[in-house]
């Protein structure tokens, strides 16, 4: 292959589990689990929730993550390193709708 | 291997005396079964080769027709009998994920590391009533410790039971498995060698059975592949056993509010260079040729028996 053909090179990945308070947006209990890039911010995690395998709604709906009641701030790896968490943790992510008005989302 | 017993920290012996001694009570009757069930595939009763030069046999060897004319009828040893069976002898490694993601709520044992032990005592218990030759206990995670070699005494005591269960925390911050893969098959070509020098005439069967949740990073799928192709061109056969017992702990924090938790169910989100995520089956891309995934501690008797013997059945043929 050429270089720029290769799969690109996997990173780590670290398991989460997805809850959330809101009845309309509940996931079915086979989709709570999964393993993300380790590197993962708040908009990817959202565009997985949005993703057609997750919640599939009609409009994309922008989602905020509550980890140990804070909010999600940094990459999840950032965020277990600031904990001294490894990557063997699972890490349970609360997902609500979210307060940011749709205009910033390109921004992150 | 790494010998970071100086690092490592060990559980008392007492408690793990105490461990052993009621993991061993729990489950007597079901390494009864495995013993039973592992006798008929791990120790062959009857030979199907024919071979040898006798007076009279079963077939004629063809090889020896010629010099059999040719000596005027006296070198008449020329038949081939079915042989007695030549001896198996084994060597197993038990090898134990002590990654800390086997136990979750890191206080206690967690589902995983629980059924793990409780599977590593059943299994040696086992083994060791067999007598089928030597069997050893590796530990992994981010490295991979000895906690009974292959080389050390039968495993018959209490307190040789407790030693080993001694190493075991669950602690470790990584699951190296591509580091256990490439130990155990250097570990199985030293023990061959060992072998050889001291009975050359038994048939050597290699196994490593690997107790773990499964949790492997994808991007050591890949690379595994071409180890587990060697350890089959070197004859060492890897079981790989799931721990997946579920609903074992359900309240626990990190496992979902009543979310199975399953690694059947376990999906994985890649992004694409579009920048799409795109959800797979976890165990799609697992690299492991023979495994196994038990849910409840009575059906791996069953099922380790029954893939042994597909695999015995293959080579075979
Ligand atoms: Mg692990």
């Amino acid at each position: 292959h050429p270089a720029g053909m290769e799969q690109p090179e996997l990173g780590p990945q670290v398991r989460v589990t997805f809850t959330t308070t809101e009845a309309d947006l509940q996931l079915d209990e086979s989709k709570r689990q999964l393993l993300v890039p380790a590197d993962i911010r708040r908009y990817g995690l959202s565009r997985i929730l949005n993703s057609e395998s997750m919640l599939d709604p009609e409009n994309p709906i922008p989602f905020d993550f509550l980890v140990n009641g804070s909010f999600l701030q940094s990459s999840l790896e950032d965020y277990l390193k600031d904990n001294g968490l490894s990557l063997e943790s699972n890490v349970t992510l609360q997902y609500v709708r979210s307060l940011i008005p749709p205009v910033f989302e390109a921004s992150f | 291997v790494t010998h970071i017993a100086e690092a490592r920290e060990l559980r008392g012996f007492d408690e793990s005396l105490q461990m052993w001694t009621d993991l061993q009570t729990k489950t007597q009757a079901l390494s009864l079964s495995l013993t039973s069930q592992l006798r008929l595939i791990l120790t062959p009763s009857q030979s199907t080769k024919l071979s040898g030069s006798f007076r009279t046999g079963k077939r004629l060897n063809i090889k020896k027709i010629i010099p059999y004319i040719a000596s005027s009828y006296k070198r008449d040893k020329i038949w081939m009998r079915r042989a007695i069976p030549t001896k198996r002898a084994y060597q197993i490694l038990l090898c134990v994920d002590d990654s800390s993601s086997m136990s979750p709520d890191n206080g206690g044992v967690g589902a995983a590391a629980g059924m793990a032990l409780e599977s590593l005592v059943m299994v040696t218990r086992a083994l060791t009533m067999l007598e089928v030759g030597q069997i050893g206990v590796l530990g992994f995670g981010s490295d991979v410790f000895v906690a009974h070699d292959l080389t050390d005494p039968p495993l018959s005591s209490y307190e040789a039971g407790a030693r080993i269960m001694q190493n075991f925390k669950f602690k470790q911050e990584g699951t190296d498995m591509v580091r256990l893969v490439r130990t155990t098959i250097d570990r199985f070509r030293d023990a061959r060698l060992m072998q050889a020098g001291s009975s050359g005439s038994e048939d050597l069967w290699q196994l490593a059975l690997i107790l773990s949740d499964g949790l492997v990073q994808s991007r050591d799928h890949a690379r595994l592949r071409p180890l587990l192709r060697e350890a089959l061109e070197q004859r060492v056969m890897v079981v790989f056993i799931i721990m997946d017992e579920p609903n074992r702990n359900p309240g626990a924090p990190g496992r979902g509010t009543g979310g199975s938790g399953s690694v059947l169910e376990l999906k994985e989100a890649r992004f694409g260079p579009d920048g799409i995520p795109v959800i797979h089956r976890y165990l799609d891309s697992f690299p492991f040729p023979y495994y196994l995934i038990v849910h409840h501690l009575e059906d791996l008797p069953g099922a380790l028996a029954g893939l042994l013997r597909t695999w015995f059945a293959e080579v075979n043929s």
